[in-house]
């Protein structure tokens, strides 16, 4: 049992050396690249995954905005496994620490930010102001886009920290309900397993959509100021 | 300071192209010439990448590059011990130790991994315990380091335990349920791409065989085109029979005009002379009968009414 229920969130050390790099590293070992036409199953279908969120995230853009294909598809692909191998027995989940939401969130934003103030500054001073407000709220509203703005890299972190933390917190909480229901009342807790089973397809879910999410909110950001 | 010789292998694309590009008969790779490209000539500092310096495109850069590109100077020419000119192969060149040695070429993959026994536990494993210990030796073995594991609490059950059961209890549901249909998606995917290039090669060699077919038949026309000038000649021989014929004709109905008018005049000359004659006989013998003539003749004329 653990000390307290955040104990799985501690960064994980062998005699004090923190092993956080090699956690981060991992997820890159399972892309594998090739360079023959006709790969084995695997990677025709990490290839196949790729065009396809490729495809579908920047089509919209600019050629201007397709400069930052990589950088989104090397995002969106580590956010997702990081996430998804999270979610395995006694793994530790990078994501969970704000401290990296916050450096993958706030660089890129401001990436987009200053794009946008440098080559378009007009434009991006103009959104501030959405079209067709009454005269007497300009002041007010200006405050409040400026402050949206500078939460948006707050929210980002924030958004993928607490969906992530939420959803392991409750699987530790229910394996230990069932564990200690178990010698006291079998039958209820099959229905916490039953519980369990269908909060793991859950985070599955929702793993995969918060990589999406992340990822489609930066490349929302570099559309608007590309 | 040592100058060292690069040795360059020139690789030509392909074995029926060498000569043309070359002038030389290139049999295969051990009977390729090698070209010795004297490091004299280009003044390369030993020991350093002298890209760094002046760049990759620069005359002095002893890196590999397409010998497509830039102009063929003296100075680069690529000549081998016999002479012949490589500067003219299409690919780059691959240089020999300039630095660690790659483990080259590699050795293709194998199609499927190793065989695996319930998906983690290598054959190999099962089949080196074998002799020693049967068929269920690496079971039992299985059996006992978990329960040793258990039993000593080297491995606590805690709730992760449960999560960590069910994780993978529906990985392994996941796995036998959609595994084949993925494994079939993915093969369709390398299928298409080989089809496509099987469709690229097919729609040549029909276009090739289409064009050797058309060229067949036309040579076959070609034999059979004298029925065309037999025939031409045919008509013009025909065509010229036709005017002399009507030629011909003509002339005839022109004479046959022109004895036709003789015979009318003479026709018409008789007739005249013929009504000439006879006019002038009734006129005479009607002048020779005179008066008492006719009073005779009605005398007789009644003599004999009363015979």
């Amino acid at each position: 049992m653990n000390q307290n229920l955040f104990a799985s969130f501690n960064i994980p050390a062998i005699l004090g050396i923190p092993l956080v790099i090699l956690i981060i590293m991992l997820p890159a070992t399972f892309i594998t690249p090739t360079n023959n036409l006709i790969n084995n199953r695997f990677s025709s279908l990490q290839q196949w995954l790729i065009q396809l969120m490729l495809k579908q995230m920047m089509i919209t853009h600019s050629t201007k905005g397709r400069t930052w294909s990589l950088m989104l598809m090397a995002l969106i692909t580590f956010i997702a496994l990081n996430n998804l191998l999270g979610l395995t027995p006694y793994a530790f989940t990078p994501t969970t620490q704000l401290s990296m939401n916050l450096g993958m969130a706030i660089p890129l934003w401001a990436a987009t930010v200053l794009m946008g103030l440098r080559f378009k500054t007009k434009l991006a001073l103009a959104h501030f102001l959405p079209q067709g407000t009454p005269v007497p709220l300009i002041p007010m509203l200006i405050i409040i886009e400026t402050i949206s703005l500078f939460i948006q890299p707050v929210a980002l972190a924030v958004r993928l920290t607490a969906n992530i933390t939420a959803g392991h917190l409750l699987m530790h909480l229910l394996g230990d309900t069932t564990l200690t229901l178990m010698s006291i009342y079998l039958s209820s807790s099959t229905i916490t397993i039953i519980i369990i089973i269908l909060l793991i397809t859950l985070e599955l879910g929702v793993a995969l959509i918060q990589a999406y999410v992340f990822t489609l909110l930066v490349s929302l950001y570099l559309h608007d100021n590309s | 300071m040592k100058t060292t010789k690069n040795f360059y292998l020139a690789r030509p694309v392909s074995g029926h192209l060498a000569p043309a590009l070359t002038d030389s008969p290139i049999r295969g790779h051990r009977n390729a010439k090698i070209a010795v490209w004297n490091s004299a000539d280009h003044a390369v500092p030993s020991g350093t990448f002298c890209c760094r310096h002046s760049g990759p495109l620069s005359e002095e850069c002893s890196l590999p590059r397409s010998r497509t590109l830039g102009p063929v100077t003296e100075r680069n020419a690529l000549k081998s011990p016999n002479g012949q000119d490589f500067n003219r192969v299409l690919q780059a060149t691959r240089t020999f130790h300039t630095e660690q040695p790659h483990l080259a070429p590699v050795p293709p993959l194998p199609e499927y991994g190793g065989k695996v026994r319930h998906g983690l536990i290598p054959e190999e494993f099962f089949q080196y315990l074998y002799p020693k210990t049967g068929v269920t030796g690496p079971y039992v073995l299985g059996t006992g380091l978990i329960l040793y594991a258990l039993s000593k609490e080297i491995y606590v059950i805690t709730g992760e335990t449960i999560t960590g059961l069910a994780v993978i209890g529906l990985y392994i549901f996941g796995v036998k349920k959609f595994g084949p249909s993925v494994a079939a998606f993915a093969d369709k995917l390398n299928e298409q791409k080989l089809a496509q290039l099987e469709e690229a090669k097919q729609a040549s060699i029909k276009q090739i065989q289409d064009a050797v077919d058309m060229e067949k038949a036309q040579q076959a026309l070609v034999q059979k085109r004298h029925y065309l000038f037999d025939v031409q000649r045919n008509n013009i021989a025909l065509a010229l029979e036709v005017t002399y014929r009507e030629r011909l004709h003509r002339v005839y109905k022109e004479v046959k005009n022109r004895l036709d008018y003789h015979i009318s005049v003479q026709n018409m000359m008789r007739r005249k002379e013929q009504e000439h004659m006879i006019n002038w006989v009734e006129k005479h013998v009607v002048q020779s009968i005179s008066a008492q003539q006719v009073l005779n003749i009605f005398d007789v004329l009644t003599l004999y009414l009363y015979l």
